[in-house]
């Protein structure tokens, strides 16, 4: 999450994470009523807010941040829609992001976003989830830029409720089928090795890692320590016999 | 019912809730067609909440405003003492159709929140109700009354606290308890099909307006107004007028003064909040602005997405009212009339007795008194001193 109050632990903190073997950087903005998130986020958005952060300084990080890891921007809709698509788009793409993620955006609603970023350069990463029919993650999948995003559980970010929990299996496979070059990645709940371990199970090329770390960095955690927790849950192998079919031709 | 109005409404929402909208829509059209269900929505309506609503002239008012004879649309009357009945029930019997056992709401001013525990109660279904820790300190006698009534009232402590952040609050335990949850939103917000169902189920105010002023005075009104809160009182009333030549007046919270108050129509712009797009008051970075309203219910920085065209389109004109003259309006009606107004209506009741001040006396003005005022004694005798 980019928070202006602590802008100086950014380089330091994803260049952590780019040693610890991540291959890509999801970066938050800050929105004032995040519907999909858990209360770790939450909090996180709150603070940076409190702290004034501001479009200028998501620019300012992702320029930073660019130049360590691939990175692609997490935000609701409003921020982009109020500044406009095209010119919002085409800033986060100068500013050096390469992907947008923006979790109330659902495909009916979506067109004129992806032919935004499709002119700015920019990859539109849609969203999945368990609930999802077969169907409609074909159709997904077809129109998401850069990776599908499925989320892993009923509920917002950060820890399942019990219960919510599922086999995203079929889902996987589904989306695979359909749009064998895209990425599959998992994220909300991933925060421990038995989590990407099931998650690589079910088929998933990656894992996205967010409440996890805000949880250790509000939580006071150095870049190095945040990097040395990384480092173990990237070290997660990959099941046995691969369940990842060749996607390059 | 169209999915969007001009560009406004939309479905912005994270993918976990679109299966549960769709079936909602679903279940909705096959309920509408249906004689059994229409048959117990009629039955409910009239036995359980006291349907039709009465349409009142208001003599002592009129001479007050010197100008057009002032009629009021008595939702007031109507059982839980406001106009969310009509979309509680609707949307309670939609909820038992598509097999659901929990039903989850917002509410600001309490009567929404009153309004689903009384039909989670008549319906057998379990019932939590988010409000805002601001909104359960103002409107103490309805957080009572939804405990009363078996339901749950859980407080939002995050954000401003109020009707916006129970909205998020209500949304968060929706994604997470989706497959067995319905979330009977209260006001004409939200993603599609909400602020169609909310249109549909509160049109009864509207339908009767036309009868009763028919057999009242011969015809249909000249001008008809309402307060706009989310906007499900002014949708519901305007609904079936928005094809004739009455005038339709919608009325915002202005707040206190030097304030924009809750006012999206007149002082916001166009942006996506709660899964639609419609006037909000936001910053020049979409950040959602924290509002101010002495009324709890019209608290909202966002509005209906249909009211949003309406505006666009001239077919409604929106005007703000500010606190202070809502709490004469309140005075005015209670002297007047011996009516006591919820605050969220008196905004309307001053516009109107303005508007009909300045209109023959041959012409006819019709208010819809969408709720009572029991649940404001405590904050109109403070404001009042």
């Amino acid at each position: 999450m980019v928070d202006r109050g602590r802008s100086s632990a950014l380089v330091p903190t994803i260049t952590a994470f780019r040693d610890a073997g991540a291959t890509a950087l999801e970066l938050g903005f800050p929105f004032s009523d995040p519907v999909a998130d858990g209360p770790v986020l939450m909090a996180a958005a709150a603070r940076s807010l409190t702290a004034g952060t501001n479009w200028a300084d998501l620019l300012a990080a992702c320029r930073r941040a660019s130049r360590i890891l691939p990175t692609a921007v997490m935000t609701y809709a409003n921020p982009v829609w109020r500044r406009g698509l095209g010119s919002s788009m085409r800033e986060l793409r100068s500013a050096g992001a390469t992907g947008l993620i923006v979790p109330d955006l659902s495909l009916e609603d979506s067109l004129e976003w992806r032919s935004a970023a499709s002119q700015a350069g920019l990859a539109l990463v849609l969203l999945a989830a368990p609930g999802t029919s077969s169907d409609r993650i074909v159709r997904i999948a077809t129109a998401s830029r850069g990776f599908l995003y499925l989320v892993g559980h009923y509920g917002t970010t950060g820890a399942p409720v019990a219960g919510a929990s599922v086999d995203l299996g079929p889902l996987v496979e589904h989306a695979r089928a359909a749009v064998p070059t895209l990425p599959v990645l998992i994220g909300f709940g991933i925060r421990d090795r038995a989590s990407v371990a099931r998650a690589l199970r079910e088929g998933a090329d990656g894992v996205v890692v967010a409440t996890a770390l805000e949880e250790r960095l509000a939580a006071g955690a150095s870049a190095e320590m945040l990097g040395l927790w990384l480092h173990d849950l990237v070290a997660v192998p990959l099941p046995r016999p691969p369940q990842v079919t060749p996607r390059r031709r | 019912m169209p999915r969007r109005y001009g560009p406004y409404g939309g479905a912005y929402v994270p993918e976990t809730l679109v299966p549960a909208l769709t079936e909602l829509e679903r279940t909705w059209r096959s309920a509408r067609r249906d004689p059994s269900f229409r048959r117990e929505l009629h039955r409910l309506a009239t036995t359980l909440g006291g349907r039709p609503t009465p349409l009142y002239l208001a003599r002592n008012l009129t001479g007050r405003g010197g100008g057009a004879e002032i009629w009021l649309k008595r939702e007031d009357l109507l059982h839980t003492g406001a106009h969310k009945f009509n979309n509680a029930l609707g949307q309670g019997l939609l909820a038992v159709r598509m097999g659901k056992p929990r039903l989850i709401a917002e509410t600001g001013a309490g009567q929404h929140g009153v309004a689903t525990a009384m039909i989670g109660a008549a319906l057998g279904l379990e019932t939590d109700v988010y409000m805002g820790e601001v909104d359960i300190d103002r409107q103490r006698p309805n957080v009572d009354r939804m405990r009363l009534l078996g339901a749950r009232v859980i407080p939002v402590t995050t954000g401003s606290r109020t009707l916006k952040d129970a909205i998020n609050a209500a949304l968060r335990d929706w994604i997470t308890n989706v497959r067995t949850t319905h979330y009977l939103l209260g006001s004409a917000v939200g993603p599609y099909p909400f602020p169609a169902i909310v249109a549909d189920f509160q049109s009864v105010i509207g339908q009767e307006i036309r009868r009763q002023s028919r057999r009242a005075f011969g015809r249909l009104p000249d001008l008809v107004v309402a307060c706009v809160g989310g906007g499900s009182n002014a949708i519901g009333t305007f609904h079936p007028l928005l094809r004739t030549d009455v005038e339709l007046l919608g009325v915002e919270a202005g707040g206190p003064a030097g304030s924009r108050g809750a006012a999206s129509l007149s002082a916001g712009r166009p942006g996506i909040l709660h899964g639609s797009l419609s006037y909000l008051l936001q910053d020049t970075d979409g950040q959602i602005a924290e509002t101010e309203s002495i009324s709890a219910g019209l608290d909202y920085p966002g509005v209906g997405p249909e009211h949003a065209w309406l505006k666009d389109s001239g077919r409604v004109r929106y005007v703000a009212v500010r606190d202070r003259d809502a709490v004469r309006a309140f005075h005015w009606l209670a002297e007047d009339e011996g009516i006591l107004p919820a605050l969220e209506p008196a905004h309307a009741l001053y516009a109107a007795v303005r508007a009909a001040s300045q209109r023959p006396n041959s012409d006819r003005v019709v208010v819809t008194l969408s709720g009572r005022g029991d649940k404001d004694l405590a904050v109109v005798l403070r404001e009042s001193h």
